[in-house]
């Protein structure tokens, strides 16, 4: 085998250079397929991972732990208290960065225009920047000082329609404690810059100030918490569940089913672009190696003639397809290498701001070299390509010398 | 002394029925070694048939092929490969060299099926190009020779595996009258100097006149078959 191997692959080499254009045709379409299977493929996990990042860091974390029923109900009414001293333990584990608590309730805002419905949350404004990206996208005034702070911070898009503005004061109302309505004057400090539906949603006061206007007494609504590593997203939850029995301890991908989704499905997505291009590549190689096969069919004849078994002749076209595809592949790898290695600062897509916030997706996406995929997809390419060949290869070792030189005198 | 080539009963339709060709009916034939045999006859005759049924590229309907004491009925086609390796060498009408090779390499390629080290690949080849007239035109590619050059590294190769017969199908057909000469005075000296057996099928008057044997064939039958002096 290995003898018969070192004979062919010289002639093997040669006769894919009789037809340079043909060869440079196929060449082309497995690099470019290849090319476009390991450029997509980075593009589309960096793009899935700014996307989760960003929704990640904007508030939700990499989990939330809430007192049961709230998730149901989001009211003052199925509040908490504080992380005890087992849960607290459990947040202080290696693997969880960090952790802050927030009060969340529903409620309205009121400025001299308009009432808006929101969702009044009181943070500590020190872990909270820590925790979430909000502190570090005011575009006007400031994020809040404490948690005794008792202005607001609104989003961008909630000033235009209040028509209200930085200095003036707005006022919230919610359901307090005793089941009555609280109301309370809070000036405008700041205004951050988000997606308009969170700027449409959230306002954001000090912890303490939310708690004293709801007539709290410390409780609060949820401890988020955010992890070093993602892989430890499960362990941890588990952790802190057995920490917190009574309370209801999710992970980002409970939270938010429709990112938990994208993360999932980026995988299938890259398997059908995989399939579609690979489809097209099968095409264009059993069509270049039948044409080839079809024009040399009088030499393989001749081959046949001189003594070459059939076997022999499938291993020559055999290598021939395998240098082919594989020299495809490593032009396709090359090629991804080189043009993810281009765009390693990132690709701006800042001119795109309001649509990428809409996908909540970061204006940058950072593409970086996926190892697996430039092992497995080539890998695969190459095993498939050199499968389907192996038709054209089949149909040269069949050849009958006799019919294949076609010499009846 | 035992033939080097034996058929005996030999026929071959193509078709059947009414469109069945009988392209050989009923041929015995002896080659013996060292014979530098023409087999002519008009197109149809059966003369490339029969070389295909002895160079074992094609099965007989009936009757039985030996080469060098070897029946090839019921042979599988990886056997028959093996045998065309050792015991026959060819050279058809339309050169059939592998154009990607130089000269040598396609001389070699032989060898290398036959599993001959790179070395002594090498000398044979580079010794059996000197032997046609060739020396020095080893790296040269068919694309780069004459047809006359072209059919000579063709006998080169059909010689450079020590085969016991070479069957040559319309070898001259190509070539010019100089060439055909040429090649036929090869042909016939390697006769003399090796004894290498030839089986020659042709319609070329030159060949014929310098074959020690002249088999006719008419109709798929052998009609004549007579010694020279040649």
């Amino acid at each position: 085998m290995i003898d018969g191997f070192k004979t062919m692959l010289p002639l093997a080499w040669r006769n894919l250079w009789r037809n340079p254009r043909r060869t440079g045709i196929t060449l082309i379409v497995v690099a470019i397929g290849l090319w476009s299977i390991l450029f997509f493929n980075a593009f589309m996990i960096a793009w899935a991972e700014s996307s989760k990042e960003t929704t990640l860091r904007l508030l939700l974390g990499s989990g939330q732990i809430h007192a049961e029923g709230y998730m149901d109900d989001p009211s003052v009414e199925a509040l908490m208290n504080p992380p005890d001293q087992d849960l607290a333990s459990a947040l202080d584990a290696p693997a969880v960065a960090d952790w802050t608590t927030r009060v969340v309730v529903p409620g309205v805002v009121q400025s001299e225009y308009k009432t808006l419905p929101a969702t009044i949350v009181g943070v500590d404004p020190m872990a909270e920047a820590r925790i979430s990206s909000i502190p570090g996208k005011i575009a006007e005034g400031r994020y809040l000082n404490s948690g005794d702070d008792d202005s607001v911070v609104l989003g961008l898009h909630m000033v235009e329609r209040l028509k209200t503005g930085l200095g003036r004061r707005v006022i919230l109302m919610s359901q307090n404690a005793e089941g009555a309505m609280s109301e309370q004057s809070f000036d405008v400090v700041g205004i951050y810059d988000a997606d308009k539906a969170t700027e449409d949603l959230y306002v954001f006061t000090g912890r303490a100030a939310s708690q004293k206007f709801l007539g709290l007494e410390g409780e609060i609504a949820q401890v988020v918490f955010v992890l070093k590593e993602e892989m430890a997203l499960e362990d941890a939850v588990a952790a802190l569940a057995d920490a917190a029995p009574a309370l209801d301890v999710r992970s980002w991908k409970d939270l938010n089913l429709f990112l938990a989704s994208m993360d999932s499905y980026m995988g299938v997505f890259i398997q059908i672009w995989l399939g579609i291009v690979f489809a097209l590549m099968a095409i264009g190689i059993v069509n270049t190696q039948l044409m080839a096969v079809f024009e040399r069919t009088q030499e393989f004849g001749l081959l046949r003639a001189l003594g070459m078994k059939p076997g022999r002749v499938l291993l020559m076209v055999a290598i021939e397809n395998a240098l082919l595809i594989g020299v495809g592949v490593l032009l396709g790898m090359v090629l991804a290498a080189v043009t993810i290695w281009s765009v390693s600062d990132g690709i701006d897509f800042s001119a795109f701001a309001r649509a990428m916030e809409m996908v909540q997706t970061g204006e940058i996406i950072y593409l970086d070299y996926e190892p697996d995929a430039f092992i497995l997809f080539p890998g695969l390419i190459w095993l498939l390509g050199m499968l389907v060949a192996l038709w054209p290869a089949g149909r040269a070792a069949k050849c009958r010398p006799v019919e294949a030189m076609r010499r009846e005198t | 002394m035992d033939p080097i080539v034996a058929c005996r009963g030999l026929s071959k339709t193509f078709g059947k029925g009414e469109l069945a060709v009988h392209a050989l009916r009923d041929v015995d034939l002896d080659i013996m070694p060292g014979d530098i045999a023409t087999l002519a006859g008009p197109s149809g005759s059966g003369k490339t048939t029969l070389l295909n049924m002895i160079g074992a590229l094609d099965e007989p309907t009936s009757g039985e092929v030996s080469v060098d004491g070897q029946p090839l009925g019921g042979l599988s086609r990886s056997r028959l490969s093996e045998l065309r390796l050792s015991k026959i060498g060819f050279v058809f009408q339309s050169y059939n060299l592998i154009p990607v090779l130089s000269a040598r390499e396609n001389i070699e390629f032989v060898l290398q099926l036959q599993g001959v080290s790179t070395g002594e690949r090498r000398n044979r080849a580079l010794e059996a190009l000197k032997e046609v007239g060739l020396a020095g035109m080893e790296d040269r590619r068919p694309g780069k020779m004459s047809g006359g050059q072209q059919q000579r590294v063709a006998v080169a190769r059909a010689l450079v595996s020590r085969p016991s017969i070479v069957l040559a199908d319309e070898p001259t057909a190509n070539l010019d009258t100089r060439n055909a000469l040429e090649l036929v005075d090869l042909m016939r000296n390697l006769n003399r100097e090796h004894g290498t057996t030839f089986l020659i099928g042709t319609h070329d008057v030159r060949v014929m006149e310098h074959s020690m044997r002249h088999i006719e064939m008419v109709d798929g039958r052998i009609d004549s078959d007579a010694r020279g002096s040649a």
